[in-house]
């Protein structure tokens, strides 16, 4: 009897050791490790007739801190935390700073079904399960460029692939052509693949939903018509999504929707030829609500939010009793140790290549060109190095002349940098 | 009657030659006073000349400085304009690095 409880215990110690182990496998695949976990970023469940999920946050910045960077750590894109923080500088914002981080999102006007895919403030929305427990993840994207321009309306995820393969089209590679660079007819996946480690395939040939090997990208118009995601957020999506999932692509910037008992707006620079139709849409729409609810809009405010444009859920009526029209103070967020996917640079080896990408006088000059490089896709570390007459950027260390030969092309193809490739220092 | 008349009119002459002499001795005095508030004169108009020049010289100073300013100003606002079109010029360069 003794032997068989002593096995019992034997075996209740392994199952609990193996479910522990299992929890942590679990959320290494599912979050990334973001050490301060008090703010919601991307999963939200969605109150029965509520269109407003998240909350606004702030947070200090320090020394080097980036806005791509606090995106990033916060599943921002850069286009949402700039517009919500006019006039910090994105590169080399001020230690001390406080940055609004707008983590508040009014749900797009469609239905909440699939995935929603809103245009103008660079956001996918997945909803999950049914009122009254519809839950939503939400994530920022890169979208196409005014000159190939991601599709509108209605198509499905029709299939997907991990690790998929680039197959270059001949536009791009045309593109390219002209920049002196020659791309293959193909890419494998890898650091180099812009399509990074998913790929979801939509029923619309030829555009999907992928990662990218550029996460700064997240929140531009820098695609030829595809969507990109953070490679932590696309690990997510690719998870959650089963083919023929319903994907709307729609262009919305201008949103409004109740949370307790109040109305908000939430303005986004409209893409060009879309501002005026869409402002006359939303204009309307409130002009309705105000109607039926016999109550009066604050239309000054409501122009004020349209011409600021900073994606934020503003409150601008209250619909009925227990609505409080005051704007909810945001939370202050504790900046973390380390940011999540900030890119890394390596310490300073006498023995390797470098490159030296500028010479110039201005400190702040040197950190933006260091940290635009740093945010290269693939990463190409930099830092600046003082003189006695002003600053250089160097790129580096690299092991090999040819790397460092590459990522002197990369400067100039990318970025117009003409680099020069500096020798290793001989030891005596 | 002669005699008395000859007395009267020698007093008046004597009367007449004294009140002389007393006017003599107040120009004398006034000449002094004269000199003296000449001086002073031209004291207060080395004043005011010295204080007109350090007024003028303050105004030049002040107009220096403002000019001093105004530049510095626009030196400012130039290498602001300058600092945001690089600024600009570096962001469009990153975004147009960010394509595939």
């Amino acid at each position: 009897m003794r032997r068989i409880a002593n096995w019992l215990c034997f075996i209740a110690l392994c199952t609990a050791l193996a479910s522990l182990n299992g929890c942590a496998v679990m959320k290494n695949v599912q979050e990334p490790s973001h050490p301060e976990s008090e703010i919601k970023r991307n999963n939200f469940q969605v109150v029965r007739g509520d269109d407003v999920v998240g909350q606004l946050a702030v947070i200090k910045l320090e020394e080097g801190d980036t806005l791509p960077d606090i995106a990033r750590h916060f599943g921002l894109g850069i286009n949402a935390i700039s517009a919500a923080n006019p006039g910090v500088d994105v590169w080399v914002p001020k230690a001390g700073e406080r940055i609004m981080l707008p983590l508040s999102f009014i749900l797009p006007d469609a239905p909440r079904k699939g995935i929603v895919i809103n245009q103008a403030t660079m956001r996918l929305f997945q909803f999950k399960g049914n009122s009254p427990s519809l839950a939503v993840s939400t994530y920022p994207i890169g979208v196409g460029t005014e000159e190939r321009p991601t599709p509108m309306g209605q198509t499905r995820v029709a299939r997907k692939a991990p690790r998929p393969t680039w197959h270059v089209p001949a536009s791009i590679a045309a593109d390219h052509r002209k920049k002196g660079d020659i791309l293959p007819a193909e890419i494998p996946p890898g650091p180099e693949n812009p399509l990074g480690e998913y790929a979801l395939y939509l029923s619309k040939t030829g555009y999907l939903i992928h990662g990218t090997n550029k996460p700064a990208s997240i929140g531009l118009r820098a695609t030829n018509g595809c969507m990109r995601l953070y490679p932590e957020n696309i690990a997510m999506l690719y998870k959650d999504t089963p083919v023929n999932t319903p994907v709307l692509i729609v262009n919305q910037p201008y949103l409004i929707g109740q949370r307790d008992g109040v109305l908000y707006l939430e303005a986004h620079t409209p893409f060009e030829g879309s501002g005026a139709g869409e402002l006359e849409k939303i204009n309307a729409k409130l002009k309705s609500i105000e109607k039926q609810s016999a109550r009066t809009i604050d239309w000054k405010k409501v122009k004020e939010v349209q011409s600021e444009a900073r994606g934020i859920p503003v409150p601008i009526l209250e619909m009925g009793q227990g609505g409080h029209k005051e704007e909810v103070k945001p939370v202050k967020v504790e900046h973390p140790d380390t940011l999540y996917g900030r890119p890394a640079i390596p310490e300073l080896k006498l023995e390797a290549w470098y490159v030296l990408a500028a010479d110039v006088r201005e400190e702040i000059d040197a950190r933006r060109i260091a940290a635009i490089i740093n945010h290269q896709g693939p990463p190409i570390p930099a830092r600046v190095l003082s003189k006695s007459n002003g600053y250089r950027v160097v790129a580096g260390p690299f092991d090999t002349i040819s790397a460092a030969r590459e990522a002197a092309k990369r400067l100039k193809i990318d970025l117009d940098i003409d680099g020069i490739v500096i020798e290793p220092v001989k030891q005596i | 009657m002669k005699t008395g008349l000859l007395v009267i009119s020698m007093m008046l002459v004597v009367g007449a030659a004294l009140t002389g002499c007393a006017t003599s001795g107040d120009l004398e005095k006034v000449q002094a006073q004269q000199n003296l508030i000449n001086a002073k004169a031209e004291q207060a108009l080395q004043d005011a000349q010295a204080a007109k020049a350090a007024a003028d010289a303050a105004k030049q100073k002040a107009d220096d400085a403002t000019a001093r300013a105004d530049n510095a100003e626009k030196a400012a606002a130039e290498r602001e304009k300058i600092a945001d079109e690089k600024a600009k010029r570096a962001d469009a360069a990153f975004q147009k690095s960010m394509r595939k």
